[in-house]
């Protein structure tokens, strides 16, 4: 039987970024398990993009009145529907009205910074409504059901996939000569440099390279990412590393990040806040070891010992031990990302998807 | 009896379960498993069960656990005793299941091969268990109809956790101590955490009569296979019959569940008090044939001589039947010995099971493994205070509780009143706002303190949190939500079953027998028994909660049964409220310690790490 989706997100194909990266992943999946999906994006631009069969994505509106008006207007004619899926919770309140006008099963999504800053009563039973709820991770999850009241069965998780162009592979002498790194080891850091995400620890890491220079005399540590915050973190660089031992690499493209994260050592990002942590499953998919931080739902990308460990982001002592233990071992095995790879995530989606088929429409004539 | 945990890594991310983390688990319940235990891992890594055994059935290795069946496909950890487990198996042999054992726990392995989850509807006994479908890649939980084995669960989104005791799960270090605003607002107002909450919040409580299956998605909704308002509607539902015909009904009733209770390859003995349902027990016990049963008494130092001490018309009873009477003298210096000892085996926070820990302490110094108890009577035959006072307070308040806002307005009132020093009760001050209705009459009547009371002792943020979370109203009449409504006396059986005797009771003679190694056996609280038993209205009728001395023959003593009007003391109350830190002169009320008791108890650092 095709199950017909209603899906309402900030944005998903023909747009940047990591949850529009989820959206279509997830979207692809669901499609695949022969679901009709209509997409109703607030951003994004789709047109040229070629779009998985079942998938349809109309014109982004961002004006939030103007969504709701032309979403209502578009859902009618896309009925019947059986899932509303809402991508963001700022659309949660909406996606309930839909839900409840067309007698429809409401799943949302959950993926971390989203829950956190909003927690008026309309926006928690806004989510209490739903009949089913994923998150990327089971830090989120957690947090979640410390606020809202929602069946403990209800809350699922569907973590990230990693695309199969992260695989490890030789490093590149050539990239190394390009970037001048000198024998290394290289520690490596993925990651937008903006003054709001400052939780991504990049100054714990300088604070620790003195001490690993000490150790290692040829470790540097490469940071790959832009933002408002570079000129200050650069200026935090010199300041507790010196000039040489940290490389600002500005922007990468997605499509050179596989050599990168090839040709380093070490993948180290102590986040207090990582609602998932990509990087840190990209970085180990390459076969590169990680330590990540504790807090948040990074422990979701470094599940165990095969892949890495988690230090605690305000302790210097305890990364600078961490670096010191990994930098002596050996690659990732493949099979602990093995789980993380598109065929479970699309298996996991569909069972998702079933689970909520399963449960009877509770939403209907209770509007 | 036993203890049982489990890991499960229902998600391919999940890590594989990891061995040492089980073995914690498991090593916290090790009072539960006397006689040996057992782990097992599943070959991929992902499905792995723990087991502490207390043997009771077929004491032979072939009754170890976890246990598989013989085809490899089915695994199990299980607690508890399945008490016709002799006819399920005859039943299943007949149609071609072969058995190696002859332990309870392959019956059910091949009671789930033959008919699935469905296999609890036919199991009569007390149980908590795991099953592994490795085929199916299936995880199930299963919990008795009426909550006497206890099962706890918690769940990451990647993985699933239980275990018999929530501190176990917290002793394997995987999982948070998170408060549950629920759990803990609801033993301030109940005296103990009622299910599905604990005071964690990642930890839930396994609803009586109810299963909970695990897939590849994680685990799905618990599924309610036993509810006791609807037991009791069809009960009431069956056909009427005479005063006499009751009486012999329950006396038939009371027969057949001993009878099935007393299914043991060890001796099985009773705790005997000066009341008439665990003298009924031990009547029967004799009647049926068991020979010098022993029968163990708590008695007190500070009662010896006093008209409250039970031990005198105890030996008489066992006199009566024959019994090895074992009187145990506990007196405050043990209590105050003990106590650390026993917030420790306390399982989540309760203001009760001190007697049980006694009463099981001296089984276990007697060598006993396995002993009868009156729980549950009460519950069933209408013995409580409750059974006359909230259908009186509900019918005679229900008219005012239509006066908008009346019943705030006087309870305010009158708690200020109480507070300067109006000789009443706290709990006084919210008659009329809570004595209208079913459950604001049974909250009044159960409540150790009430809501408007809280914000006083615990933070009010947390009271705030609690109160919508739990809702202390609604999940009291949950208990009622049956299809049909329910007579006076049934009402209030299945309030007091579903609740006080589900989260006190029960809950406390687990946690305090166990800490012993003994298995306490309770015949009084039993779905097949219950629905033998005649209708409510007809239990009130025959006076059931006295006609039960005539079900031994012999029939108990007359002595015992004029001790009922005078009631059951012992000296916990003053000890609790000496404990709690408060001196107690002369007589203490035990609704009264408890309240400071409940404070104390809770001082014992539920959610920080001092507890596991």
């Amino acid at each position: 039987m095709t199950v017909r989706i209603l899906a309402l997100v900030g944005d998903a194909f023909g747009a940047r970024g990591g949850i529009a990266r989820y959206n279509r992943d997830l979207f692809t999946a669901l499609a695949s398990a022969d679901a009709k999906i209509l997409v109703l994006p607030r951003l994004g631009d789709a047109s040229g993009v070629a779009l998985p069969a079942g998938v349809r994505q109309r014109p982004a509106i961002f004006g939030k009145l103007h969504f709701s008006l032309a979403s209502l207007w578009t859902v009618w004619r896309f009925r019947p529907v059986d899932v509303v899926f809402c991508g963001h919770v700022f659309m949660a309140p909406l996606a309930v009205l839909l839900a409840r006008l067309l007698g429809a099963r409401y799943w949302l999504q959950a993926h971390g910074t989203d829950i956190w800053n909003d927690r008026r009563d309309v926006v928690r039973r806004a989510i209490e409504a739903a009949d089913q709820v994923t998150t990327v991770s089971r830090g989120t999850r957690r947090r979640l059901l410390g606020w809202v009241d929602l069946a403990p069965e209800r809350v699922r998780v569907l973590p990230n996939t990693v695309d199969e162009r992260f695989a490890p592979g030789p490093a590149s002498p050539a990239l190394r000569e390009r970037l001048k790194l000198g024998r290394g080891p290289i520690l490596l850091t993925v990651g937008r440099l903006a003054a709001s995400e400052r939780y991504k620890g990049h100054e714990l890491v300088f604070a620790a390279l003195p001490a690993l220079r000490a150790r290692f005399p040829g470790l540097v540590h490469v940071v790959a990412g832009e933002g408002d915050d570079r000129a200050r973190l650069e200026a935090r660089a010199a300041e507790l590393a010196g000039d040489t031992a940290v490389h600002f690499l500005g922007y990468v493209p997605d499509e050179e990040l596989p050599d990168l994260y090839r040709l380093a050592d070490l993948f180290v990002m102590p986040s207090a806040e990582e609602g998932f942590g990509i990087v840190y499953l990209e970085a180990a998919a390459c076969g590169l070891r990680v330590i990540g931080g504790a807090g948040g739902g990074g422990g979701d990308a470094v599940p165990d010992a095969r892949v890495g460990e988690l230090v605690d982001p305000a302790d210097l002592a305890g990364l600078v031990e961490a670096v010191m233990r990994l930098l002596g071992q050996d690659r990732v095995d493949p099979a602990a990302i093995e789980p993380y790879r598109r065929s479970h995530f699309a298996a996991a989606a569909g069972l998702l998807l079933a689970r909520l088929m399963a449960q009877p429409r509770r939403m209907r004539g209770a509007a | 009896m036993c203890g049982i945990a489990g890991i499960h890594a229902y998600l391919d991310v999940a890590p594989p379960v990891d061995r040492a983390e089980l073995a914690r688990i498991n090593d916290r319940m090790a009072a539960r498993g006397p006689d040996g235990n057992g782990l097992w891992l599943a070959a991929d890594g992902r499905t792995g069960f723990a087991h502490q055994r207390l043997a009771i059935i077929d004491l032979s290795d072939a009754g170890a656990q976890p246990m598989h069946s013989a085809c490899g496909r089915y695994t199990i950890t299980f607690n508890g005793e399945i008490y016709n487990y002799r006819e399920l198996r005859e039943q299943l042999a007949a149609r071609g299941y072969a058995f190696r054992s002859g332990s309870d726990t392959e019956v059910l392995l091949q009671l789930y091969a033959d008919c699935g989850a469905d296999m609890v509807k036919k199991l009569r006994g007390m149980f908590a268990f795991g099953l592994w479908d490795a085929e199916k890649r299936m995880l199930l939980l299963a919990r008795d109809a009426l909550g006497v084995k206890p099962l706890y669960w918690a769940d990451d989104g990647w993985t699933v956790r239980f275990a018999s005791q929530a501190k176990a799960l917290l002793a394997g270090g995987r999982i948070g101590r998170d408060p549950d605003s629920a759990g803990i607002v609801g033993f301030h107002l109940f005296g103990s955490v009622p299910e599905p909450f604990t005071v964690w919040r990642e930890i839930h409580t396994l609803p009586a009569g109810t299963t909970l299956t695990i897939d590849a998605s994680g685990p799905q909704a618990p599924k309610r296979y036993y509810d006791v308002a609807e037991a009791l509607a069809a009960r009431a539902n069956g056909a009427g019959h005479g005063d006499a015909d009751a009486r012999g009904r329950l006396s038939d009733a009371v027969r057949d569940s001993v009878r099935h209770h007393l299914v043991a390859d060890v001796p099985v003995a009773v705790f005997l008090s000066a009341g008439l349902d665990s003298g009924a027990l031990l009547g029967t016990m004799a009647a049926l044939g068991a020979q010098s049963v022993s029968a163990v008494t708590l008695a007190f130092a500070e009662f010896k001589g006093l008209a409250v001490d039970e031990a005198p018309l105890a030996a008489e009873v066992a006199e009566r039947y024959g019994a090895r009477h074992i009187v145990r003298t506990v007196d405050r210096a043990e209590f105050e010995a003990d106590l650390p000892a026993i917030l420790d085996a306390m399982d989540l926070p309760t203001i009760d099971g001190i007697n049980t820990w006694f009463v099981a302490k001296a089984a276990h110094e007697a060598g006993i493994k396995v002993a009868l108890s009156g729980l549950g009577a009460d519950e069933c035959f209408g013995g409580y205070p409750s059974f006359a006072d909230v259908p009186r307070s509900v019918h005679w308040l229900r008219p005012l509780s239509f006066v908008p806002g009346l019943g705030p307005l006087v309870r305010r009132g009158l708690s200020a009143a109480i507070d300067a020093g109006l000789g009443l009760h706290p709990k006084a001050a919210g008659l009329l706002q809570y004595g209208g209705d079913w459950a604001g009459a049974y909250l009044l009547r159960r409540s150790v303190y009430m809501p408007w009371e809280l914000d006083e002792l615990i933070d009010p943020a947390l009271v705030a949190d609690g109160l919508r979370r739990l809702a202390p109203l609604s999940h009291i009449a949950a208990a009622l939500h049956g299809a049909r409504p329910l007579g006076d006396f049934d009402r209030v059986a299945a309030l007091e079953t579903a609740l006080y005797m589900r989260n006190q009771l029960l809950r406390d003679a687990d946690w305090a027998g166990m800490s012993h190694g003994v298995e306490i056996r309770v015949p009084y609280v039993d779905p097949f028994f219950l629905a033998a038993l005649p209708s409510g209205e007809v239990l009130a009728r025959v006076n059931a909660k006295d006609a039960v001395a005539d079900v031994p023959v012999p029939p108990l003593p007359a002595a015992v049964r004029e001790r009922r009007k005078t009631g059951f003391v012992t000296p916990a109350g003053r000890w609790l409220r000496e404990a709690a830190g408060t001196p107690a002169l002369g007589a203490v009320d035990f609704s009264a310690a408890s309240r400071t008791w409940a404070l104390r108890v809770w001082q014992n650092g539920w959610t920080t790490s001092v507890v596991a």
